[in-house]
């Protein structure tokens, strides 16, 4: 009882100093709110953004477009381009160079993040975890994006200081894109862009620029053998990767395709000499009565241009091989083995339907990485041989709410089944669940406050028969400028 | 001979008979807005106020707001009530006009929908007062249709002028409207000619 009284309070305590500190601190994981567009349009956050950093359909057209607004964009920009080049230089290349532009300020925007969690009571025998822990991760981002002219756009982001679980110190996405370069070869608009740097892979739902405080269990998972073979796959799905990706969105944007080559070494340097592939292709179908409206950014609403209704399927692949035994130099290298090849695979299929205020939205996953054991099983190894593959499935399913427009529910649930983790002690059962119920309020447009409460899975206390649910309360704001 | 003789005495009578209609003629008011404490001058609507047994029909033409490169033109416009105005959007991305009050008055307040470009909505305002206007998915458009009960006003210029013609000979109460500042309250004589005056509108 007295116990009970005294978690109570602190969680009391806690929901007060976090109330008091979002108004001066605080953020979620990295975003992509870009007050430099705003700043450039001068419009508000909410044209492009729902709940930011989520984009509404016009805001998805926007960044389809290149970050231009997807009809005359001139007549909407307040704040000039700087011209690299008169527009009849164009004629005069390849003897001049071909004119182009840059934004007119600095295209930056700034955000200073930091999370308030106050963590379920942890076994000691796991080791000691605060209860409470102010605005860890935290991290300030500068975030660069724009164009270059009608047809080159860009973006960076980067985590300038970072600490803690689910921070990303570091560069996150920094690329250059070409847009509609298959004008050039009569294809319909937006039949093919190229983009190349680090960037995201085109996933169902973003990881970088979700609304979430906690990241996607199944974007985390990677396929780790553990005391049950060699398997070792650094990749996660989540990761920025580095390489070259063509993809495209032709008829309005609702059929988008990409394919990825990248090194598959996450945000690091190549690590193998083999590249990995990712797909992804998937199909929006608009839904509105008004088949009038169909073909515009946004819907006509009564009360104002809202979201279509519609509802998207896709799928998505991802291929790699993973490479062991690389280095002769390592203290890890096993001679006369050879390089261990280890192929591997994910693949999934996603859907997102939205319905004027409430959006519903899941993914589900099967990850798939070849499993070699050691020949013989103890001594120095002189073979390999194909074990059980490391296998992982499951998936997610949110869903948004908009009790008003700076007021939003959320409901996500978390599921990974994991035979492997289990085998290694990471959960009580094959399955890992996590319910994250949450709310979001924007305070202002380019202000939120986030609260958010996990369910946990849960985990077994070592040397004891018994189990414990790591759950966690979490909040904290969003701001940049 | 005798006509000539006639002349000035015809004159002269008829001057005094037409002098009572000269002095009805009408005249103007001018004059000048500064604004204390305020970013500019700029769009202050300046106008005669109920006049005690007077009322005027509302004119037939309608007056346009457009919509435009996501801004609202013009940003402040004064009508006579009665007048129905025509919302008009000109820009290639969908809009929305909607007030939430007029003057505070929620029971006033209006959506007007969603209309694509080269369309336009018309509402006719009946009730006196301002009606802020908004656009639900640019929250930064902002424009005023200030409803007024004379057809003498005028909205002030980027110097704080403001000119208000045709404005018959009498006794009236002028008075401010801004967006930043409190409204202010003036007494004027108009007579045949020019009424100058000098306002102050703070924040």
């Amino acid at each position: 009882m007295l116990q009970r009284k005294a978690s109570t309070s602190l969680l009391g305590a806690a929901l007060g100093v976090s109330f008091l500190l979002w108004l001066v601190l605080g953020s979620v994981p990295r975003t992509s709110a870009i007050p430099a567009f705003a700043r450039k349009y001068q419009t508000s956050c909410s044209t492009c953004h729902n709940n930011y950093p989520e984009l509404n359909d016009f805001g998805e057209a926007f960044k389809k477009n290149g970050f231009k607004f997807p009809k005359d964009d001139d007549t909407f920009v307040k704040e000039a381009p700087v011209m690299l080049g008169a527009k009849a230089q164009r004629e005069a290349f390849p003897k001049a160079v071909y004119p182009g532009e840059m934004p007119g300020s600095l295209p930056l925007g700034f955000r200073y993040s930091g999370v308030a969690t106050y963590n379920s009571k942890q076994p000691s025998s796991l080791g000691f975890l605060p209860r409470t822990d102010l605005f860890t991760p935290n991290a300030f981002t500068i975030i660069a994006a724009g164009s270059f002219g009608p047809t080159l756009s860009f973006w960076i982001d980067n985590d300038i200081s970072a600490g803690g679980a689910n921070a990303a110190a570091g560069l996150g996405d920094g690329y250059l894109k070409v847009n509609d370069i298959g004008h050039y070869l009569g294809l319909p608009k937006d039949t093919l862009n190229i983009r190349v740097g680090q960037f995201e892979l085109d996933l169902p739902f973003t990881q970088a620029r979700s609304i979430n405080l906690t990241p996607y269990d199944i974007y985390n998972q990677a396929g780790i053998a553990g005391a049950q073979g060699t398997t070792n796959n650094p990749f996660l799905l989540n990761i920025p990767q580095r390489g070259i990706e063509i993809g495209g969105y032709p008829n309005d944007g609702n059929f988008a395709w990409s394919v990825a080559v990248v090194n598959g070494s996450n945000n690091n340097p190549a690590t193998r000499n083999s590249k990995d592939v990712y797909v992804r292709v998937s199909q929006r179908f608009n839904l509105e009565r008004d088949a009038s409206v169909r073909n515009d950014v946004q819907a006509a609403g009564p009360t104002g241009p809202r979201d279509h209704t519609s509802i998207r399927f896709g799928g998505f692949y991802y291929y790699g091989r993973n490479a062991l035994n690389l280095d002769p130099t390592s203290p890890d290298f096993i001679p006369n083995v050879g390089t261990i090849h280890e192929p591997f695979y994910r693949a999934g299929a996603d859907f997102r339907f939205k319905y004027r205020s409430f959006e519903l939205y899941g993914l589900g996953m099967y990850g798939h990485d070849t499993n070699l054991l050691a020949m013989p099983a103890t001594g120095a190894p002189l073979g390999f041989s194909p074990g059980p593959p490391v296998t992982f499935s499951g998936g997610l399913a949110e869903a948004e709410y908009w009790f008003y427009p700076w007021f939003i529910g959320l409901m996500r649930y978390d599921v990974v089944n994991s035979p492997t983790d289990f085998l290694n002690g990471a959960s009580r059962h094959d399955t890992r669940n996590r319910l994250s119920p949450g709310v979001q309020l924007l305070v202002r447009s380019n202000l939120k406050l986030a609260f958010e409460y996990q369910r946990g899975w849960q985990q077994p206390i070592p040397n004891a028969q018994q189990f414990f649910r790591l759950n966690g309360f979490a909040t904290g704001i969003d701001y940049s400028f | 001979m005798e006509t000539f003789k006639k002349a000035p005495i015809l004159a002269t009578i008829l001057f005094i008979a037409f002098l009572p209609a000269s002095l009805s003629w009408a005249g103007e008011i001018k004059g000048k807005v500064t604004a204390q404490g305020m970013r500019s001058p700029e769009n202050i609507a300046v106008y005669v106020d109920t006049i005690p047994g007077k009322s005027f029909d509302p004119p037939s033409q309608h007056v346009v707001v457009d919509q435009k490169k996501m801004t609202f033109i013009p940003h402040v416009v004064v009508v006579l009530k009665g007048t129905t105005v025509d919302f008009l959007n000109s820009d290639p991305v969908g809009h929305n006009v909607y007030w939430p009050s007029i003057s505070g008055n929620k029971k006033l307040a209006h959506n007007l929908g969603t209309w694509p470009k080269g369309e336009k909505k018309s509402f006719q305002f009946n009730d006196l007062g301002t009606a802020s206007l908004l656009c639900n998915v640019h929250p930064e458009m902002s424009g005023y249709v200030v409803v007024v009960a004379t057809p003498y006003f005028a909205v002030t210029n980027k110097e704080g002028e403001f000119e208000i013609k045709d404005v018959p000979s009498g006794h009236y109460t002028l008075k401010t409207w801004s967006e930043e500042g409190k409204p202010v309250t003036q007494a004027v004589d108009v007579s045949s000619g020019t009424a100058r005056v000098e306002l102050t509108v703070k924040k």
